[in-house]
């Protein structure tokens, strides 16, 4: 595109220190161009000149007394206040046995510890330099992270929280190609032992690898993966129901398909082995403009919900807890981290998902308030990224924008 | 299509957060954003060619870029040492001070040719979609307009040489299509901008 001919005459001093730039770059980085950023990737030209893009989380975080905490609203009798505060890029949370919350990070290298110190809460920083670990569980005295290229387990490390144990190796090498795109991982584990974790698309809209937009598993035990579900552009929460045991996971469409299109999806997946149709087919009925030509979107499993299009479902879980009334029982929460892919905004509350008598589920807002302006930028002042069901019954909600967790409860004045 | 009113909602956002200042001029600095002024000028306006003004850069990009220096993924031999110090909290607050300081018509003239071959760059290359239409800045995004010359030159072949630190790969992907003579009419016209909000 810029021909030779046009370069200018550089003075001395630029000259040199175009050299040293070079020589530092050669040292530092191999010489490969970089791609555009891939939450651009699938833009046709008109949509180059967008002003559309992702927003960026606090690194360092937000004091909750900075917040307007005032615009939260719960339904009637219940209540919603901060829990922990100073925990930058707070995502995916855990429980430990003894009642200590483990928080992951995504944009950060960060592992937070929660500590409950008679209704004050202590913030500790556990594990540092990690490559985005996104994902946390604790099983069993044994806590495991999925960073994006492998998953440890950090064993005993509740009681040693000031000086936790040497990371050991559950499985190595999930990121062969250093990915772009969606390479942080959620974790989970299954009734079958097994820890699901997911690999999302390397882009916005691309062919996959045969391990990529899909959600494995791997035995803790023998370290031996498998796949477990196709076809799943991203998802970044999942959890089983309780009575059928059945894997349930949120899952992230393309965007730059239009505000309405395609829609974030809540799917079941009924065995092992389904296709939930990335990048042919989006939301069970759209074929994708490119990958879906020659397909059929009846070749794929359709999703159980349609949520709504770019809000971008995180975090869910079954609420199985005691504290909340009856109907909520086996309800599924869902953190909705709100669109950016989209001129009017929507998502940035935490919602409900209920069952009717047939089976068939319907969503309603839940926690709702940080939405502030749909058409402004930002158009929020903070982002539900995970729920976590507590012993007694309450709901944790993780806010990465702003480090804070928050904590719903019901019946408490 | 919304890009019109996004450095004004990020600065209506601002306001919303800290109190709005009457008389600029009037407030005290903080103890702790002193030490920056040294450096930075006063209230943030630079005049040291190799060092930025931070007045009126939105809080986050301030605070953000803070945190790289912390962290070591930007490196500066005057500004990592003084990073390594801070809190996240103090970084927090002295965006919050820096940010509210009003930044300075700028000393730069622009050569008279680059104005108009500078503004088509910019809307080539899409800088005005990201930084603003204004080049105000907004969120972890910052402003150009007004900023020191040879400071835009150096980082903008910082980026493209891939050893200024990018939190999202956004400004990497953007300088490796610049040209040498880019950059040079680039920083030429950012620098001599204006930065006024109305
Ligand atoms: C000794 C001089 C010096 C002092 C004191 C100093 N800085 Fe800096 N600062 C610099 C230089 C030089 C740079 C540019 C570094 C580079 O070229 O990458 C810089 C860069 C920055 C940046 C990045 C701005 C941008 O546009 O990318 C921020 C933010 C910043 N300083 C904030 C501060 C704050 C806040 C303080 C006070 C706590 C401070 N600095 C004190 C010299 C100084
Ligand atoms: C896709 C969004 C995007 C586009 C397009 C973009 N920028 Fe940026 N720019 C950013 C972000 C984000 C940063 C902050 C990078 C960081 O430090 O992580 C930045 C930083 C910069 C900086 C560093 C300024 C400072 O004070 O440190 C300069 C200079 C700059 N951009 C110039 C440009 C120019 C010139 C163009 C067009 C040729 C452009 N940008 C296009 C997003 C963008």
């Amino acid at each position: 595109m810029f021909s030779a001919p046009f370069r200018p005459l550089v003075s001395l001093s630029a000259a040199l220190a175009c050299a040293l730039i070079a020589s530092a770059a050669q040292a530092q980085a191999p010489a490969a161009p970089a791609a555009p950023p891939s939450w651009q990737q699938g833009r046709n030209a008109e949509q180059e000149k967008s002003t559309l893009h992702p927003f960026a989380i606090e690194v360092t975080g937000k004091s909750a007394k900075e917040l307007p905490l005032d615009k939260l609203k719960v339904p009637e009798g219940f209540k919603v206040e901060v829990w922990a505060e100073g925990l930058p890029g707070a995502r995916s949370m855990a429980l430990g046995s003894k009642g200590t919350v483990f928080v992951g990070t995504r944009q950060l290298k960060d592992v937070y510890a929660v500590v409950d110190r008679g209704g004050k809460r202590e913030v500790k920083t556990i594990l540092k330099g990690l490559e985005s670990p996104n994902g946390v569980v604790f099983s069993r005295g044994t806590l495991y992270v999925a960073e994006r290229h492998r998953i440890t387990r950090y064993d005993g490390i509740e009681n040693r929280l000031d000086n936790p144990p040497e990371a050991k190796v559950v499985v190595d090498g999930l990121d062969p190609q250093n990915q772009p795109g969606h390479f942080w991982k959620f974790l989970a584990l299954g009734p079958d032992g097994k820890l699901y974790y997911n690999v999302g698309a390397p882009g916005n809209i691309v062919m996959p690898a045969y391990f990529q937009a899909a959600i494995s598993r791997v035995d803790p035990r023998t370290g031996i993966v498998e796949n477990y579900a196709l076809g799943v552009r991203n998802s970044v929460g999942f959890d089983w129901h309780p009575q059928t045991k059945q894997l349930w996971f949120t899952n992230h469409g393309r965007d730059w398909l239009g505000d309405e299109s395609p829609n974030d999806t809540l799917h079941v997946a009924t065995r092992k082995g389904l296709h939930f149709g990335y990048p042919f087919c989006h939301q069970g009925d759209t074929l994708d403009p490119e990958f879906g030509k020659h397909r059929s979107c009846s070749e794929f499993a359709p999703p159980a919900l349609k949520l709504g299009a770019h809000i971008a479902p995180i975090g869910m879980r079954f609420y199985t807890g005691k504290m909340f009334p009856a109907e909520y029982q086996n309800n599924i929460f869902i953190a909705m981290r709100g669109s950016w892919n989209r001129t009017i905004k929507q998502g940035y509350n935490v919602t409900r998902v209920s069952f009717d008598s047939d089976g068939k589920p319907k969503m309603e807002p839940f926690l709702t308030g940080f939405l502030v302006d749909e058409k402004a930028d930002p158009p929020m002042w903070g982002r539900p990224n995970d729920v976590m069901v507590m012993r007694d019954g309450s709901l944790l909600v993780s806010d990465d924008q702003n480090g804070i967790i928050y904590r719903v409860s019901y019946g408490t004045k | 299509m919304n890009g019109h009113h996004g450095a004004v909602a990020m600065f209506a956002a601002a306001l919303s957060f800290f109190p709005p200042c009457a008389a600029p001029a009037a407030e005290e600095v903080p103890q702790r954003a002193q030490a920056c002024t040294v450096c930075h000028g006063p209230g943030g306006n630079s005049t040291d060619p190799a060092v930025p003004s931070l007045a009126g850069q939105p809080a986050q990009f301030i605070s953000m870029q803070l945190f790289l220096f912390r962290q070591g993924d930007r490196k500066d031999p005057q500004m990592s040492p003084i990073a390594a110090n801070l809190s996240n909290a103090d970084m927090n607050e002295l965006a919050a001070y820096f940010t509210r300081q009003r930044p300075a018509s700028p000393s730069h003239q622009s050569a008279r040719e680059n104005a108009a071959a500078g503004r088509r760059l910019a809307e080539q290359y899409h800088c005005v979609q990201c930084h603003g239409p204004a080049l105000l800045g907004l969120q972890h995004i910052p402003r150009l307009a007004g900023q020191q010359f040879a400071y835009l030159r150096t980082q903008l072949r910082g980026f493209k040489a891939k050893i200024r630190a990018d939190f999202d790969g956004n400004m990497t992907s953007v300088a490796e299509l610049l040209s040498e003579r880019d950059i040079e009419i680039l920083a030429d016209y950012l620098s001599g901008l204006t930065p006024a909000r109305d």
